[in-house]
C-alpha cells in the first residue's frame, strides 16, 4: 500500500514540472504584453524599458525559465508583476475563500446526488427516477452565472435575508460565514450535484445489474444489505473518482461564480492575473492547481485502494 | 425513528430563520462618524500611486495622497500641499511655498525634500508619468518650505501636469525604498491605510492630522465588487453606502428613485475611433471622411452609453472653458458614396479593432458595422482583451480601432501627442505639418486667448481630416445611500471623500 502510494507520489511530481514547463511557454506564446499593461496608455518609451529591465522580461526565455523553476523548487514562487507582493502569500490568502466555497459546494452536490441518484437508480422508472434524471438535465444546461444573478436578486435583492456578497471568514464570525457562502456554494453545489446525480445513476444501475447482485438476492439477503454490501460497495470506485475531480475542479476555483459573488478565490485571482499578463501570479496559481488536482487524484487512488482490495494487490 | 424525522424537520425549519436575521449594519462604527462602504469594480493592482496606472488604485489613492497642487470641481488648479506659488517673468521658474505642520501618516514631518525626491523619482527612473515633465530641467528646494523648479521653455500646462491627478503625488523616500509603498503607503492624506486583505477590500482611518481639516468620517471600507447588478443590490440594500459601478442601463430609473442618489457629471473623457493611415485606403482622407459622415452619432450614443454622453464631433466637452464648437459631420450617406467614388474605392471590407475591458466600445462597434454596411464597408468586429489589444495597437495591426482617452485636463493632453506627426500615442500615423506648427506653439503659449485659439485651429484640421472621428464624451456616474451628505460627482472621476458625512 505504501509503495503504491509513493510511487504515485513520485509521478505527481514529474507531472508538476511538466506543468510548470508549459505553463511558462503557453503564457509567453500569448499575445500580450505585461510592461504595456502595467503602463496604461500614456507612457515614455524610456519608462517602457525601465520596467522591462526591472522584472526581469528582458532576459532571454529559457534563462528566466531555469530561474523560474530553481527558485520555485525551493519554495519562491516569486513576486506578483504587479504588486511586488510574494505569489506564494497571495496565493495562501486566497486559500482559505476558495476552500470554503470548494468545500461547502461538494457538500450541497453530495447532499443532492447521493439520495436522488442511488433512489432514482434503485426505484428505476418511478417518479423519483424521472424528477432525478429531468432535474439533473436541467442543473447541467443552466449557466452559473444567470443562477447565481438570480439567487442574489431573490435572497438579497427581495427577500433581504441574504448578503448579496462577499465572504467572512469561518474564523471571523461562523454565522457570518454561513450566510456568505451559502448563495454561492448552492449555485456550485446544484450545477456539480447534477453532474454527479447522473453519475451515481448510472454507476449504481450497472453495479445493480451484475451478476454478484443477483446472486445476492437470489441467496435470500435482505433488499438493503444487497445495496449496502455489495451493489453500492462496487459503485463507489467510479463515484469517488468523479467526486475527486469534482472537488478540484471546485478547488481550482469558480471564476464566474467567483466574479458575480465578489468572491477572493483563487479564480478570480487567475482570472485577474491573466487579464494583465501577471506572469508569476499566473504560473503560481496554475501550479497551485495542477498540486491540488494531483493530490486529489491521490486521495482517490487510496481510497480504491481500501475500498477495493484488488487495487492494494497490485 | 419518526421522532428523529420530526426532529430533523423541525431543525431545518429553523436553520433559515436562523441565518436569516440580518446582523447589525455595517455602516455604524465605533465613534461618532461611522465608516462608509464604498465598492469599486475591481482591485488596485497596487498602491504605488506614481507606479499604478489603474483607475481602480487611484479611486483608493485619492484619499490617502496629497499633490502639489490639485483641482477644484471645476478642474481648476488650487493649493494644496503647496500654499502659493510665484512664476518668474520668462516663464522658466516656478517657487511653491510648501503648507507648514504638514505630517506624514507615520507622524514624520514633509518637507520639500519630498517634493523633490518625488519629482525626481518620476523622472529620472523614468516612471509612467515622466512624459508629463518633459521641460523641467531642475528641482530644488532652497530650504523646507521651498521648492523650485525650472523648466527649459514655457510650458502652460505645468500645473495641471504637477497635481492633475494622484500619479504624480508626493510620496514619502522610505516608504518607497523599503518597498512598502505597494501595499501598505504613507501620504499625507485625509485617510490613512488600516489594513488591505487581498481580494476583498482595502479599509482606510480618518487622518486627524490632515492639513486640510480632520474628515467628518471615521474610516472609508473599499470593497471590490466586479458585476454592476450585484453593485447595485448592495446598495439598495444597505450593504454599501457608495459605487460607481451601475448597470448603465438601469442609469435613467435609478436617478428617479429615492431609495438611492445616482447623479451624473459631465466628464473630460472622450470616445473615438481611428483608421490606421499606414493602410489602404485609409490613406486617402476622402476615405476617412466618408466614413465619419456615414455614422449615425445619435444611435451610436445612445447604443454604448443609454443616452448617458454628450455628443461631440470634437475632443474637449462643451463644460470645459477650451470647448470648440465645430460639428461639421452630419450624416449624409450621399456624400459619403460620393467621396468614397471621387477616392476611387469600391465596396471593401473593414477590420474594426475593439476590447471586452471596455463593453461600451464594442456595442458601438456594432453600430459602425451597421452604418457603414449602408456604403458598402463589410465592418469585420474583433473583440480582444485589452493585454493583446495594447500589442496589437502598438504593432499598427488593425484597419481601425475605437477606444478613449480618459482624464484629459490641459488641451495638450487632448491633441498633441495623439495627433502631432510622431506624437508618442499617434497610433494612426497622421502628419499634418501645419497642425504640427500649431501643436507646437500652442504648447509655450502662455496666453489663453492665443492658445485657445491655436488649438482651435488644430482641431478644425484634425476632425476635418478624421485623423480621429470624435463620438462622445461619458457621463461620469455614482451612486450613493441617501445617508451620505457632502459628495459631489467630479468630471475627473477623482472620488474624494474628504468632505463626506454619515447621517446618523
Amino acid at each position: 500500500m505504501l509503495q503504491y502510494l509513493l510511487r504515485r507520489a513520485g509521478q505527481a511530481l514529474v507531472v508538476l514540472v511538466g506543468a510548470a514547463i508549459l505553463v511558462f511557454a503557453l503564457i509567453h506564446l500569448v499575445p500580450g504584453d505585461p510592461v504595456r499593461v502595467a503602463l496604461g496608455t500614456r507612457f515614455d518609451p524610456e519608462a517602457y524599458e525601465a520596467l522591462r529591465r526591472a522584472s526581469g522580461l528582458d532576459l532571454p526565455l529559457h534563462e528566466q525559465l531555469v530561474r523560474y523553476l530553481s527558485r520555485a523548487a525551493v519554495g519562491d514562487l516569486g513576486v506578483s508583476f504587479r504588486s511586488s507582493q510574494s505569489v506564494f502569500e497571495l496565493l495562501m490568502e486566497r486559500l482559505p475563500a476558495t476552500i470554503s466555497l470548494g468545500g461547502a459546494a461538494l457538500v450541497v452536490g453530495l447532499l443532492i446526488a447521493f439520495p436522488l441518484g442511488i433512489l432514482s437508480a434503485i426505484r428505476r422508472g418511478s417518479a423519483i427516477d424521472h424528477v432525478a434524471r429531468i432535474g439533473s438535465q436541467v442543473g447541467i444546461s443552466v449557466p452559473d452565472f444567470w443562477l447565481a444573478i438570480l439567487f442574489i436578486l431573490l435572497f438579497a435583492g427581495a427577500l433581504r435575508i441574504l448578503p448579496p456578497s462577499g465572504y467572512v471568514p469561518l474564523s471571523e464570525d461562523p454565522l457570518e460565514w454561513l450566510r456568505h457562502v451559502i448563495m454561492p456554494a448552492l449555485t456550485v453545489g446544484l450545477i456539480s450535484g447534477s453532474i454527479m446525480t447522473r453519475f451515481i445513476r448510472s454507476s449504481t444501475l450497472e453495479a445493480n445489474d451484475q451478476d454478484f447482485a443477483r446472486t445476492a438476492r437470489a441467496k435470500g439477503l435482505h433488499e438493503s444489505t444487497v445495496l449496502r454490501d455489495h451493489v453500492l460497495r462496487n459503485a463507489m470506485v467510479p463515484i469517488i473518482t468523479v467526486a475527486g475531480i469534482q472537488l478540484a475542479s471546485l478547488l481550482a476555483g469558480v471564476i464566474v461564480v467567483e466574479v458575480v459573488f465578489a468572491w477572493p478565490g483563487l479564480g478570480r485571482l487567475t482570472y485577474d492575473a491573466v487579464l494583465a499578463r501577471d506572469y508569476p501570479v499566473i504560473q503560481g496559481a496554475v501550479l497551485l492547481v495542477a498540486a491540488i488536482f494531483l493530490f486529489a487524484n491521490l486521495i482517490v487512488d487510496a481510497l480504491y485502494a481500501i475500498i477495493d482490495p484488488r487495487i492494494r494487490v497490485r | 425513528m419518526m421522532n428523529t424525522s420530526k426532529r430533523l424537520l423541525l431543525s431545518l425549519v429553523a436553520l433559515p430563520l436562523a441565518i436569516g436575521i440580518p446582523t447589525a449594519a455595517m455602516a455604524q462604527d465605533e465613534g461618532s462618524g461611522g465608516t462608509l462602504v464604498a465598492a469599486i469594480s475591481g482591485e488596485p493592482d497596487q498602491l504605488d500611486p506614481q507606479a499604478t496606472t489603474s483607475y481602480n488604485s487611484f479611486q483608493v489613492l485619492e484619499n490617502v495622497f496629497d499633490t502639489l497642487v490639485e483641482p477644484d470641481e471645476n478642474l481648476q488648479m488650487q493649493p494644496a500641499l503647496a500654499e502659493d506659488w510665484t512664476i518668474s517673468d520668462d516663464g522658466l521658474t516656478y517657487t511653491f511655498t510648501l503648507r507648514d505642520g504638514v505630517t506624514w501618516h507615520d507622524g514624520s514631518p514633509f518637507t520639500a525634500d519630498d517634493v523633490v525626491y518625488s519629482f525626481r523619482r518620476i523622472i529620472d527612473e523614468p516612471m509612467a508619468n515622466s512624459w508629463r515633465f518633459s521641460t523641467v530641467t531642475d528641482i530644488s528646494a532652497p530650504d523646507d518650505s521651498t521648492v523650485v523648479f525650472t523648466v527649459s521653455q514655457a510650458t502652460p500646462n505645468l500645473l495641471s501636469n504637477l497635481g492633475g491627478f494622484k500619479g504624480v503625488a508626493v510620496v514619502q523616500q522610505a516608504n518607497v525604498e523599503s518597498g512598502d509603498i505597494q501595499t501598505a503607503p504613507i501620504g499625507t492624506g485625509p485617510f490613512k491605510l488600516a489594513d488591505y486583505t487581498s481580494g476583498t477590500s482595502i479599509e482606510l482611518v480618518r487622518n486627524d492630522d490632515w492639513w486640510g481639516g480632520a474628515p467628518a468620517l471615521d474610516g472609508v471600507t473599499f470593497q471590490f465588487i466586479p458585476d454592476p447588478t450585484v453593485a447595485l443590490t448592495n446598495l439598495q440594500g444597505g450593504e454599501i453606502q457608495w459605487t460607481d459601478n451601475l448597470p448603465p442601463q438601469q442609469v435613467g430609473s435609478l436617478m428617479d428613485s429615492s431609495e438611492v442618489m445616482v447623479e451624473s457629471a459631465p466628464s473630460n473623457d472622450y470616445w473615438y475611433f481611428a483608421a490606421n493611415e499606414a493602410r489602404e485606403p485609409y490613406s486617402d482622407v476622402r476615405v476617412r471622411r466618408a466614413i465619419a459622415y456615414a455614422i449615425d452619432r445619435e444611435a451610436l450614443t445612445q447604443a454604448a452609453t443609454f443616452g448617458n454622453a454628450t455628443i461631440n464631433q470634437t475632443a474637449i466637452p462643451a463644460t470645459s472653458a477650451w470647448y470648440y464648437d465645430y460639428a461639421p459631420y452630419t450624416r449624409d450617406l450621399d456624400m459619403a458614396r460620393s467621396l468614397l467614388e471621387e477616392a476611387g474605392v469600391g465596396d471593401f471590407s473593414m477590420d474594426l479593432m475593439v476590447t471586452s475591458a471596455y463593453p461600451e466600445t464594442v456595442t458601438a462597434a456594432q453600430v459602425i458595422a451597421a452604418n457603414l454596411a449602408e456604403i458598402g464597408i463589410t465592418v469585420e468586429i474583433r473583440t480582444l482583451d485589452f493585454a493583446t489589444w495594447l500589442d496589437e495597437q502598438g504593432q499598427g495591426n488593425f484597419d481601425v480601432f475605437f477606444l478613449g482617452w480618459l482624464g484629459n485636463l490641459d488641451p495638450d493632453d487632448f491633441y498633441f501627442a495623439q495627433h502631432r506627426t510622431d506624437g508618442g500615442f499617434n497610433f494612426q500615423g497622421y502628419s499634418n505639418p501645419a497642425v504640427d506648427e500649431l501643436l507646437d506653439a500652442a504648447r509655450v503659449e502662455t496666453d489663453q486667448a492665443a492658445r485657445k485659439a491655436m488649438y482651435d485651429d488644430a482641431a478644425k484640421m484634425i476632425v476635418d481630416d478624421a485623423s480621429y472621428v470624435y463620438l462622445y464624451n461619458p457621463d461620469v456616474i455614482q451612486g450613493w445611500s441617501p445617508d451620505v451628505e457632502g459628495y459631489t460627482v467630479r468630471g475627473d472621476r477623482a472620488i474624494r471623500f474628504r468632505d463626506v458625512s454619515l447621517a446618523q
